[in-house]
C-alpha cells in the first residue's frame, strides 16, 4: 500500500461546541420518568424522531415493531473513524444514555439490555452510570471490531458470540436479534433523545429544531479552523453555519456519505434526503487549502477497501482496484477515468451490506466535487500539495 | 414479480449461473454475477441455474 503523507491521529476527544442551548450536552441530566411503550411510540411519532446511527429510520416504527419482552441493544460501537459524537455522549453524559436504555427496557419489559461499545473509556463511564442508575438488567459490553462490525447485523452476530460480519440474507433485529429473540436496536444518541423526550414531553421537546425534524443532533465536524469538533445543533440551521468562512465542497454523512458543492442546505434529515443526501451518523467535513483533495479521497478509499469484511466479491476485489486507480491519479500517473467510473458502477449496489455502496458513493461524489483537481492530476500536473490526513482514519480507542 | 437474488457472503464467483442464464446474468470484472430481470424466462431453466450453483448462493425472491 502506498502511504500518502503523514497520518496524524486524533487521540484526544475533540472540542465540544453547541450552536444553541444544549440538550444532550446540557450539564444536568434530567429526571426521566417511566413511560410505557404506547406513550413512547406516540411521542416519537409526534416529534418525528429518526434513528441516529445513519439509516435515519423512524424510531416510532421500529419501537412499534417489537412487542413486550423484546431485548434492547444500544449501539455505541461508533465504527466510523471520523465520528466522535457517540463517544462524546457516552463519556460526558453516560447517565443520559443509561436513562434512555433503562426507559426503553422498562417500556418493553425487556429481560436483557446490552450497551455495546468499542472503547474502554466509554465502557467505564457507562458502567459507572449503570451503577448509579441501579438497573441490573443493563450490561455494558466491550466489543472489538472493524468498521462494518458496527453494521447492526454484524454487531448482533458479535454479541451472539458469532463472527461480527453482516449476514448474507438480511434479517432485522426486531425479528431475530440478541439470542435470536426480537430486539429493539438503535444508536446511543437515539436512546439519549428518547430519554429527553420522556423527560420533556413531545411539546417541549419540539420547541427547538424545525417542523420537519424537531430537536437537535450531534455533529462531528472536521477540517475547519477549529479542528475536529463535536457540536449539538438544532435542526433547520444552515449547514454553512457549521463550516464558517470555508468555501468549497462539503462532505455530509461521513465515509458512506457524499461530497456536495451546494451551499443552500440545512441540517435536517428529511430536507437533506429530499435533496438526495444522507446525513448518516452526522459527520461533516471540509478540506483546507493546504491539503490535496484527491489525496484525501484516495487515502479514505484505501481505508474503506481495507475495512471490507471480505465476504462479498464485488467489495473484496472492487474496492481495492478502485483505491489503486485513485492512488495512481494522486501520483499524476496514467489512469483511465472512464474505466474508473465503470468500476465504481460495478461495485455500487452489490454485496450483503451497505459498505460497497456507501464507499463508492463517497468516492464518486468526491471525484465530481473536486473535478478540477482530478483533471489536473490526470493531465500529469499533480497539485504538489501534501495529503495531510484531514479526514481521520482511526485512533482514539 | 420475482427476481434473482445473490447471497454475496456465499458467492465465490464460479460463474455457472452466467453460463446457464446468459439472458439474465453477466459477470463483472472480477467474475461475480450482475443480475438482471428474469422477465419471462423459462422457470425450469431458472430453477436449474439456482440448483446448480456450487455455493447455493443464487435464489429466486418473490
Amino acid at each position: 500500500m502506498t502511504m500518502l503523507g503523514e497520518h496524524p491521529v486524533i487521540d484526544a476527544m475533540p472540542a465540544l461546541f453547541t450552536v444553541a442551548d444544549p440538550r444532550l450536552l446540557a450539564t444536568r441530566t434530567p429526571d426521566v420518568p417511566p413511560r410505557d411503550r404506547e406513550w413512547l411510540v406516540e411521542a416519537a411519532q409526534r416529534v418525528r424522531l429518526l434513528g441516529r446511527g445513519g439509516a435515519a429510520f423512524p424510531v416510532a416504527t421500529k419501537l412499534a415493531a417489537v412487542g413486550k419482552g423484546a431485548r434492547v441493544v444500544v449501539n455505541g460501537s461508533e465504527g466510523e473513524p471520523a465520528s466522535w459524537k457517540d463517544r462524546v455522549l457516552m463519556r460526558q453524559h453516560p447517565d443520559l444514555v443509561v436513562a434512555g436504555a433503562a426507559l426503553v427496557g422498562r417500556a418493553l419489559r425487556s429481560p436483557q439490555i446490552v450497551i455495546a461499545v468499542n472503547d474502554a473509556t466509554s465502557a467505564a463511564a457507562l458502567r459507572a452510570a449503570v451503577r448509579r442508575c441501579g438497573d441490573e438488567r443493563i450490561e455494558v459490553r466491550h466489543v472489538e471490531h472493524r468498521f462494518v462490525g458496527g453494521e447492526i447485523s454484524a454487531l448482533i452476530n458479535g454479541l451472539n458470540r458469532r463472527t461480527p460480519v453482516p449476514d448474507g440474507v438480511r434479517v432485522l433485529p426486531h425479528e431475530r436479534g440478541l439470542g435470536g429473540r426480537p430486539t429493539y436496536a438503535s444508536n446511543v444518541e437515539t436512546f439519549a433523545h428518547l430519554a429527553l423526550l420522556a423527560a420533556l414531553g413531545p411539546e417541549r421537546y419540539a420547541t427547538t429544531g424545525s417542523a420537519g425534524e424537531p430537536g437537535t443532533s450531534l455533529v462531528t465536524l472536521h477540517g475547519t479552523e477549529r479542528g475536529a469538533a463535536v457540536l449539538e445543533v438544532p435542526h433547520g440551521i444552515d449547514l454553512s453555519r457549521l463550516v464558517g468562512e470555508h468555501r468549497g465542497p462539503i462532505l455530509i454523512g461521513g465515509y458512506h456519505g457524499a461530497w456536495t458543492a451546494r451551499t443552500d442546505l440545512v441540517v435536517e434529515r428529511p430536507a437533506l434526503r429530499a435533496a438526495g443526501i444522507g446525513w448518516g451518523a452526522g459527520v461533516v467535513a471540509v478540506l483546507p487549502e493546504r491539503t490535496c483533495p484527491v489525496g484525501e479521497i484516495a487515502r479514505v478509499a484505501q481505508w474503506l477497501a481495507d475495512q471490507s469484511a471480505r465476504q462479498c466479491g464485488p467489495c473484496t476485489f472492487g474496492l481495492p482496484t478502485i483505491a489503486a486507480d485513485l492512488q495512481r491519479i494522486v501520483a499524476g500517473g496514467h489512469a483511465d477515468r472512464g474505466e474508473l467510473s465503470r468500476r465504481i458502477g460495478q461495485v455500487t449496489g452489490r454485496g450483503a451490506c451497505h459498505h460497497p455502496t456507501g464507499a463508492t458513493g463517497f468516492i464518486a461524489s468526491g471525484l465530481t466535487a473536486f473535478d478540477a483537481d482530478v483533471r489536473a492530476h490526470l493531465a500529469g500536473r499533480p497539485c504538489g500539495r501534501t495529503t495531510h490526513g484531514v479526514l481521520p482514519l482511526g485512533g482514539g480507542r | 414479480m420475482s427476481r434473482l437474488a445473490i447471497d454475496w457472503t456465499r458467492c465465490d464467483g464460479h460463474g455457472l449461473c452466467a453460463r446457464l442464464l446468459p439472458e439474465a446474468i453477466s459477470l463483472d470484472d472480477w467474475g461475480f454475477p450482475i443480475v438482471g430481470e428474469i422477465g419471462d424466462l423459462d422457470r425450469a431453466v431458472v430453477g436449474t441455474a439456482v440448483a446448480s450453483c456450487p455455493r447455493l448462493a443464487l435464489r429466486v425472491e418473490k
